[in-house]
């Protein structure tokens, strides 16, 4: 096997591969990139136990002047082999697999000979057979993902809530994370679908994903029964599902409320980042909110007996209801506020030790987070 | 013919021998504890080839009369208890009446006995009497046991290499010994002797013989009470340690035993001063009714159920606690004891010199052993101008550690003048400020507080830094070296000790409730104790027969560790039966002084420097870091002077 590409190129697929090979793995050829060259360009393939990359670099495109001598495959330890390629001194790069996988890289005056491994002995990536896919916006993916993946759980001990559930029926996409303190739940139109799916996505997944998805772009999304696949142009991303049966969140979120406050959502956060200050150094994670709507009074405390206490009064949009005393946790207000964006959001609460819930103003339907207070004495 | 029939007396004590004679050391134990209840003053223990060969024990306690010679070696035979109420309060060692024909009808015994009049010499082999004659009249018995397990050839194959079995032989003569410091004991193998206490009822002098006057200069001693049990003992600086837990030595009314919730009571009482893995030399010798003690649960007796047991196990550690938290023990710096096992090697010889010794070291002690004492002495010295309070208290002080190796002879000595002053000595202890210098003198009378502190941890003047890690200090006795992080993790861990623990009550709902399950016995246990776990803020509901279901946490549990952390604290009650936050997150308090200390590496300046030290001198207990590593070693002057060879090293072994 050997070719010859053009450095940029190459180096902005291995960047993408990279992201799903670890240097700690159990099989030590998964420490390594594989690199098959075919007639129609090069494939590179990165996996770890949880996600598999797979990318193309095609010799059509004149601008990844690649050029294919002789076709092939190799598997290159991912570590030493992206940092060579990384710092080679012109502008192209060749590569030649001689006897026994030994790979000299050379670009310019430099040349390094590396020790490569047998690629017959890399596994296969899982094959999905499924011939559905969803097409999807990848600007609204990335969106959801961004929206619920702060209520992942890290949870090792119920394995099932560190992903994102994903329901697909009546046309609707419904994606749902909770780490059982707080809930994050997006819904999405998904049109020309009468399909229906309901699969669990482990959360760090997802973050890799979002980070590769380029604005404007579609994906295909594919799900076999314990693997998803989504399909980014040229590159092909491979996640685990996570097994079992997520608990049942829709009875969770409340529909009534007793108290309701309007707020822009960055304002409100500035308010809970000061409040939190000091409740952080406390021993008691924990900020108070005094809701009087009767008397137009909003406030937010925060007491650490240590260091000291914190009191703001709140300028609502609107507030509405019966008077209400609540704690929580202002990490979870944080993140959630944060998922908001610069939008106008409606919070509701029902009693002080009832979940509250933020929604949107607009399309209220479509995305809510719900926080559970903290029981004070 | 029935099938079924009652064993001869022969194979019945042969099959209690299983139990009660074990190997040579269990033959040593019953022989040497009959002695002691015979109320003995002396007991002689001569042993051939580690006791397979040949045991003799001579004593002169009360004999036996003529007419009980052959019933003592009838199974269930006893002089000690009469009827059902002695058995519940058991005042002798032996009870069972097993010993003495168990061990005859496993081996070849001659005992020869008298009270005062004409004597009998009986011998018995293998279960049988062979002969019977009378012997001379010296008050006393003496009993030798030979050709151990003659008979029993499966027991003697399992007996273990001859220098094991002699050192359980020791072992068990030592903590005899300590249980009883008024007999004069002796234990001799192969003519070699390798224990022989005074019996003057020093339990010091009795240590001495058996570890070494090494150790027992670095042993202090504790006593203490409550309405059930009177504890005194000596436990070792925790500068003194060794790698297992054979040298903790419980003595429970003159009876050696082996007891899991004392030995830990002990260590507790050393809370942090102790190194992962490293345990103190203790000898502690508990007294208690006998109607709280039950004896009956195995034929050796090792094994004791006390009612009362987590009583008697707080009473131990606090005792020691507060001992241990009186006790300067910065270790010196040049007298470390490095040594891992024990010295045993020359102890015969330093039994023959120990009166010698201990004279000697009486006298020696003052001028250089404890640093505090030496300090008071060239305060006095040196001193010329120093204060009426001054001049009345360093005599005292400078007897400070005279108590412990005074030796009384016999009881008029109690009534010695100088035992009274040591008396009132010890009870105003905390009036003595053995590290007087010119400054805590004039601070004296403004802030006794303060002075009383320092008569713990010295007043440290700042020299310097070395390789960014090591402080210079300078007291009135010499030179200490501080290990800053060491200093300011200590510090650190006062204070989150006493924080951590001081967690609110809030609690975070949850949203999809975490469900326990647990074995049909745990469930009971926990119904039982949900009090205690209510009060750290655990609430189970009961979901179903063995399940439980939690609703809510408490605030202070890290995020994504909230099951685990319940399901630990569960187990930490189940084992337990008590909890508290503090004590469930004291790892975390280590581990957090640990962090958030200064490291090893950085520039301190003086400033900096002096306000570690100052910290440090608050602490409660300023000598260990919570690992149990030191925080500080010293120097004393004599120690630089003669590193100088401004005075030149006296001539003898390192034992000063």
């Amino acid at each position: 096997m050997k070719f010859s590409i053009k450095r940029t190129a190459f180096v902005n697929s291995l960047n993408i591969v990279s992201r799903a090979i670890s240097s700690k793995t159990t099989i030590p050829i998964l420490t390594g990139l594989k690199i098959v060259a075919t007639k129609d360009g090069l494939i590179l393939t990165g996996s770890n136990a949880d996600i598999s990359i797979e990318t193309r670099i095609k010799a059509s495109n004149a601008d990844n002047k690649l050029a294919i001598a002789s076709t092939g495959s190799i598997v290159l330890p991912a570590r030493f082999f992206s940092s060579i390629v990384k710092k080679l001194p012109q502008d192209t790069m060749t590569l030649d697999v001689t006897d026994n996988f030994q790979t000299r890289i050379t670009s310019g005056s430099s040349s390094f000979d590396i020790n490569g491994l047998d690629p017959t002995n890399y596994p296969h990536l899982p094959e999905i057979d499924s011939d559905d896919s969803i097409t999807l916006s990848g600007d609204i993916f990335k969106e959801i993902i961004q929206q619920t993946v702060i209520a992942v759980s890290d949870q090792e001990s119920r394995p099932i809530l560190n992903g994102v559930h994903f329901v697909l029926s009546d046309n609707q996409l419904v994606a749902v994370a909770t780490d059982s303190h707080r809930l994050s739940q997006r819904k999405v139109k998904i049109d020309d679908s009468d399909k229906s799916f309901d699969f669990i996505i482990p959360g760090d997944s997802l973050v890799e994903l979002s980070r590769m998805i380029k604005e404007h772009q579609d994906i295909q999304m594919r799900i076999s029964e314990n693997q998803v696949l989504f399909t980014l142009d040229e590159t092909s991303f491979y996640s685990r599902l996570l097994e079992g049966n997520y608990p049942d969140t829709s009875r969770l979120i409340p529909t009534t409320s007793s108290t309701t406050l309007q707020f822009e959502a960055p304002v409100l956060l500035s308010a809970i980042e000061r409040a939190s200050l000091l409740s952080h150094e406390s021993r008691n994670n924990v900020v108070k909110f005094t809701l009087k709507p009767s008397q137009k009074i909003a406030t937010i405390s925060g007491n650490s007996p240590d260091v000291g206490k914190v009191e703001e009064n709140l300028q609502p949009d609107s507030m509405d209801g019966e008077d209400l005393t609540i704690s929580y946790n202002p990490d979870y207000m944080k993140d959630a506020l944060r998922s908001f964006g610069k939008t106008m959001i409606n919070i509701s609460f029902t009693s002080p030790l009832r979940p509250f819930t933020l929604v949107p103003t607009e399309e209220k339907e479509n995305f809510v987070q719900l926080i559970t207070p903290v029981r004070t004495f | 013919m029935p099938k079924i029939h009652a064993l001869s007396s022969v194979l019945a004590d042969q099959i209690a021998a299983g139990e009660v004679v074990e190997r040579p050391a269990s033959v040593v134990k019953e022989l040497v504890e009959n002695s002691i209840d015979a109320k003995s003053s002396e007991i002689d223990i001569t042993i051939q080839e580690s006791g397979l060969q040949s045991i003799q024990v001579i004593d002169n306690g009360i004999g036996i009369e003529h007419d009980d010679v052959k019933n003592a070696f009838k199974r269930h035979a006893t002089s000690k208890i009469t009827d059902r109420e002695d058995l519940f309060q058991v005042r002798s060692l032996g009870f069972r009446g097993e010993a003495l024909p168990s061990i005859a009808s496993v081996a070849d015994v001659d005992i020869k006995t008298s009270t005062g009049g004409e004597g009998t010499n009986l011998h018995i082999k293998g279960g049988k009497l062979t002969d019977e004659e009378p012997s001379e009249a010296r008050r006393g018995t003496d009993i030798t046991v030979k050709d151990l397990f003659f008979n029993t050839p499966a027991r003697l194959k399992y007996m273990k290499s001859p220098s094991t079995e002699l050192s359980k032989i020791t072992d068990i003569v030592y903590r005899l010994a300590i249980g009883h410091p008024k007999i004069s004991f002796s234990l001799i193998h192969n003519r070699r002797e390798l224990l022989r206490t005074s019996g003057r009822g020093d339990v010091q002098q009795v240590i001495g013989a058996i570890y070494g006057i090494q150790c027992v200069r670095k042993m202090i001693p504790f006593k203490g009470q409550n309405d059930d049990f009177k504890i005194s003992g000596y436990v070792s600086l925790p500068e003194l340690t060794r790698a297992s837990r054979n040298y903790i030595s419980v003595i429970l009314n003159g009876r050696a035993i082996n007891n899991q919730a004392i030995s830990q009571a002990i260590l507790h009482g050393y809370g942090s001063k102790l190194m992962v893995g490293r345990y103190p030399i203790a000898v502690i010798n508990i007294h208690a009714d006998p109607l709280l003690i039950d004896a009956n649960v195995h034929p050796t007796k090792q094994d004791v159920r006390i009612s009362k047991e987590t009583e008697l196990s707080n009473l131990i550690s606090d005792n020691i606690y507060q001992v241990l938290s009186k006790q300067n023990l910065i270790p010196d710096a040049l007298h470390r004891n490095h040594a891992v096992k024990p010295r045993y090697n020359n102890i015969s010889q330093l039994n023959m010199n120990l009166n010698q010794v201990s004279d000697h070291y009486s006298r020696k002690t003052s001028s250089s052993d404890y640093h505090n004492d030496s300090s008071s002495v060239q305060l006095n010295s040196d001193q010329a101008i120093a204060n009426d309070t001054n001049l009345k208290q360093s005599p005292i002080s400078e007897n400070y550690h005279l108590p412990k190796t005074v030796i009384i002879h016999s009881k008029s000595d109690l009534k010695q003048p100088d035992l009274n002053r040591f008396q009132s000595y010890f009870q105003n202890e905390h009036d003595v400020l053995p590290f007087d210098n010119e400054k805590s003198n004039q601070q004296n009378e403004l802030n006794h507080n303060h002075a009383n502190q320092s008569g713990r941890f010295p007043d440290l003047n700042y020299v310097g830094q070395i390789r960014n890690t090591y402080l210079i200090a300078e007291g009135s006795d010499g030179m200490y070296i501080l290990d800053q992080h060491a200093a300011q993790e200590r510090v650190n861990y006062e204070y989150y000790r006493q924080q951590i623990g001081q967690v609110s009550n809030d609690e975070q709902k949850l949203l999809v409730p975490i469900i326990l399950d647990y074995s049909a016995a745990d469930t009971f246990k926990i119904n039982d104790r949900m009090e205690i776990l209510n009060s750290v803020g655990i609430n189970l509901e009961p979901f179903g027969k063995n399940s439980f279901i939690v609703r809510q946490h408490p605030t202070w549990f890290a995020s994504g560790q909230e099951e685990d952390t319940i399901k630990e604290m569960i187990d930490w009650v189940l084992t337990r039966g008590k909890i508290s936050v503090a004590d469930f997150r004291a790892k975390t308090a280590i581990m957090m002084s640990c962090k958030r200390a200064i490291k090893a590496h950085q520039h301190l300046d003086s400033r900096q420097a002096r306000s570690l030290i100052q910290h440090l001198k608050t602490c409660e207990d300023p000598f260990n870091c919570p690992h149990g590593r030191p925080v500080l070693v010293h120097f004393t002057t004599n120690d630089l002077q003669r590193m100088f060879k401004r005075i030149q090293d006296p001539h003898h072994s390192n034992s000063y």
